[in-house]
């Protein structure tokens, strides 16, 4: 290698190296914050060297479409931590929707809580039928209630601060998928997940 | 050196995609993709218009009006596509445009419009909310926690989504374009019923339009990436014919000549030069988008119009040898050691490529000025970036041919060297007048443009004639093309004489003057606009309100063609024209063009002097042709 050589690739280097940089100098948002949030239900391989943050809401047809595909993609991986960040803006009976899926945290059945909300088809769940739908998945409702009187203010908090992180980081809608540094803003199908997370862990050996 | 070529052309282009990437891609906010607009109707009903984005939705079911107390205000909906899909249930979508009559009479205000959508790409939006004023037409967003139903929500309620910040703020970035690609796959079988959606529906007005920029607007909105970038390629040839490319001839040229480069290399040497240009304008589309179009415009203040005259003016005076330009000595010697025997630098020539792309940038106007405006307006970025790579490479393309054919045509050395140098300053001067004229006085620019021939025409003629006579019938082009230059410089000067000139210039150059038909207020601050509406208002007569700058050669256009035709100046007689004029792009300047987000000149659009606010569907962006205008003032009643 010539020294012209080194010259341009040093160029193309620095300049690419500027490109994360700049990305990073976040304007106000806690990465840190989002990603571990001590409140957010956590999936997959807690110990996962990708992490895929996932905002939905239990009213939102792409969010159940794009359900399955993560998961599957989450279960073949297995190296996969997933955080299930519950933000409820498209109608008032999602909010009761998500209060009642992290009340089943608190006796352990979080996740089956949240399929069970996402597998009711439609973009127009009441909150009877969401509550229909836990029942039958086998939770506990007289504890889910007793559970979502005791701990109001925190779930209430957590889902604000969901709110606050979504709005810091500008996602327009549901459903958005945080994969490594990469926002996914969309449904994609089982090749495309898989796609991000490659590149994602791509990106983090390069940065390392 | 075949690596090194591919590592500069992939770390460039890769720059340049990653950089369009980080800016765009992401999904447009809620109110962009459903813009709502209200109009009066001609039995003075009201109607609700949304402009739906191609590939948007809105549920047909989730729009409702109420009023002050809470009932509903009938809303004559179109009907929707139904869309009946497992993950979605049954629902009516309208993913077309929204034409929707409201009977709002007797409702008491304000009344809260709502809908709610998703994008074909697979999100959904939250709800979102506008308060309307049944007298006035006014639209706003609503105060946060004002009448969103906070109450059933447990959260810190918006009414509507978040403001998106600006891009290059969060921490978490698109990936890369190619698994994007697979989000139309899961969105198109969702929907098979789904209507085409016509591919040229972005703009608000309808524009009739025949001219390059609206053209231009449309084909960058339009589908066809691959069109659009051949497109722009295209314009950049044509641009490539203007003088605004000639600086970069002799500066390449240079630069193959001291590198002793053959053929081949010197093709690689203008390769890397012309992509290094491209990579310039590409880096100024995703500049624009972020800095929302106001670079086009500081660029083209008096100001640093004049800096960049000064530029071409130094390089016109170094040409002539009046002083050489030099590179600190430890900065050349080292230049020199790369290129000397080696056949010129790579990353010399990508520099100088960059580089001139820069200078040579406020010369380029409608291409540009057109790419920039609707990169700015928010439209697909990675397109405009595209477009305007395409156009540096289209501008650069002839320059590819120096580095071929150069160095063969080029001798090492030699006594014509000279005279070349000196014909390019001339260039350079002429360049520095162009740029200049654009915000001095019609007469200062002839002067300027008279003294100008003439000096060039007879040193041209006594060079040529020092050299003795002509030996062969092409050697007295010379001679010929000086004489013109003298004569034409005769007749610039001439016709910048007041009194008899003024009348010459007039029938020579067109009545730029405009005529007195209509009511005319040339204003620059907020304050002046106003008292104008109130003028207008006074006198009960429809407002047409116009954008226009001193270098904005394609508002002079308007002056000069549309507003001087008959037919137009009959029906201007009943109209007020407010022209708001953008030269000395300040404060007050920018406030105006922010009040009523324009991007840039030349924009047209209707104003309700009572409300002062825009009427929907009236804006014009670009060149406006007698046809538009003439339709511009029906729809204003005159």
């Amino acid at each position: 290698m010539n020294r012209r050589t080194l010259l341009a690739l040093m160029a193309a280097a620095s300049l690419t190296a500027l490109l994360p940089g700049s990305v990073w100098a976040a304007g106000g948002v806690d990465v840190n914050a989002i990603l571990n949030d001590p409140g957010a239900p956590v999936g997959g391989n807690p110990k996962g060297d990708v992490t895929i943050v996932a905002f939905f809401d239990y009213n939102c047809p792409y969010c159940k479409k794009a359900q399955p595909v993560i998961d599957e993609v989450v279960r073949t991986d297995g190296n996969i931590r997933l955080v299930y960040k519950d933000w409820p803006i498209l109608t008032p009976a999602s909010v009761k929707g998500a209060h009642m899926a992290l009340a089943a945290g608190y006796q352990g059945k979080y996740e089956q809580a949240h399929a069970a909300l996402m597998g009711i088809d439609g973009g127009r769940v009441s909150a009877e039928q969401m509550r229909a739908a836990l029942k039958a998945a086998g939770i506990d409702m007289a504890r889910l209630d007793a559970d979502m009187d005791k701990n109001a203010t925190t779930i209430s908090d957590l889902v604000a601060r969901t709110n606050a992180q979504a709005e810091a980081l500008g996602l327009p809608g549901t459903p958005v998928f945080l994969i490594g540094p990469f926002m996914v803003p969309a449904a994609l199908d089982l090749a495309g997940y898989r796609q991000v997370v490659s590149d994602a862990r791509d990106r983090k050996k390069a940065g390392e | 050196m075949g690596r090194a070529i591919a590592v500069w052309v992939t770390g460039l282009l890769a720059l340049v995609m990653a950089t369009a990437a980080l800016a765009s891609g992401a999904p447009v906010p809620a109110d962009v993709a459903f813009r709502l607009g209200v109009e009066r109707t001609a039995d003075g009903g009201v109607e609700l218009i949304w402009q739906v984005r191609p590939g948007h939705y809105l549920y047909r079911d989730r729009i409702q009006v109420t009023d002050a107390t809470g009932a509903p205000v009938p809303l004559a909906l179109p009907a929707g596509i139904v869309h009946d899909d497992p993950n979605f249930g049954p629902t009516e979508i309208l993913p077309t445009d929204i034409h929707a009559r409201l009977e709002e009479k007797g409702a008491p205000g304000p009344l809260k419009v709502s809908f709610q959508g998703c994008a074909e790409a697979g999100i959904c939006y939250p709800p979102v909310t506008r308060l309307l004023d049944p007298v006035t037409l006014a639209l706003e967003k609503p105060v946060r926690g004002g009448l969103s139903p906070a109450a059933t929500w447990s959260l810190p309620a918006t009414s509507g989504p978040a403001s998106t910040p600006a891009p290059g703020s969060s921490p978490f970035v698109l990936p890369e374009t190619r698994t994007m690609a697979a989000e139309a796959a899961p969105a198109s079988s969702s929907g098979g019923a789904h209507a085409a959606v016509p591919a040229f529906d972005m703009t608000a007005s309808d524009v009739g339009d025949a001219d390059d920029v609206a053209v231009e607007s449309r084909l960058l909105a339009s589908g066809d990436l691959m069109w659009t970038l051949a497109a722009f390629f295209g314009f950049g040839l044509l641009l490539a014919l203007t003088p605004c490319v000639f600086p970069m001839i002799p500066i390449l040229s240079g630069l193959i000549v001291r590198s002793g480069a053959g053929r081949g290399r010197g093709f690689v040497l203008s390769l890397a030069y012309v992509l290094a240009m491209a990579v310039a304008y590409g880096l100024l589309g995703v500049v624009a988008a972020w800095t929302g179009g106001n670079l086009q415009l500081a660029l083209q203040t008096p100001a640093a119009l004049g800096v960049m005259a000064a530029v071409f003016v130094v390089l016109a005076l170094s040409s002539f040898g009046l002083f050489e330009l030099q590179l600190p000595a430890a900065l050349s010697a080292r230049i020199d050691r790369a290129t000397a025997g080696r056949g010129g630098s790579l990353s010399g020539a990508a520099l100088m490529g960059f580089g001139s792309a820069l200078v040579v940038g406020p010369c380029v106007t409608p291409p540009l000025a057109a790419a920039l405006l609707h990169v700015a307006e928010g439209g697909d970025v990675v397109r405009g970036a595209g477009a305007l790579f395409a156009l540096g490479l289209g501008m650069g393309a002839p320059l590819l041919l120096i580095g071929v054919f150069g160095p063969a045509l080029l001798p090492r050395a030699g006594r014509w060297l000279v005279p070349m140098r000196q014909l390019f300053g001339l260039v350079f001067l002429g360049v520095a007048i162009a740029l200049i004229a654009r915000v001095i006085p019609e007469t200062a620019a002839l002067v300027l443009w008279g003294v100008f021939a003439l000096g060039a025409g007879l040193a041209v003629t006594a060079y040529d004639v020092a050299l003795g006579r002509p030996r062969f019938s092409a050697a007295l082009l010379p001679r010929v093309a000086g004489g013109a230059a003298v004569a034409g410089g005769v007749v610039a000067l001439l016709l910048a004489l007041p009194g008899p000139g003024a009348a010459l210039r007039t029938a020579v150059l067109g009545d730029s003057e405009l005529p007195a038909a209509g009511i005319i207020h040339t204003v620059t601050t907020d304050p002046e606009f106003e008292a104008a509406l109130l003028t207008a208002q006074a006198a009960g007569r429809p407002v047409v309100v116009d954008f226009t700058a001193a270098w904005c050669t394609t508002c002079k256009d308007f002056e000069r063609s549309v507003l001087t035709d008959d037919a137009i100046r009959a029906r201007m007689a009943d109209v007020t024209l407010v022209r708001a004029d953008m030269t000395d792009y300040d404060a007050a300047a920018q406030a105006l063009m922010k009040r009523f987000q324009v991007v840039g000149p030349p924009t047209l659009f209707l104003v309700d002097p009572v409300t002062a606010t825009e009427i929907d569907g009236s804006r014009q962006v670009g060149p406006v042709t007698v046809e538009s205008f003439a339709r511009l003032l029906s729809k204003a009643g005159a």
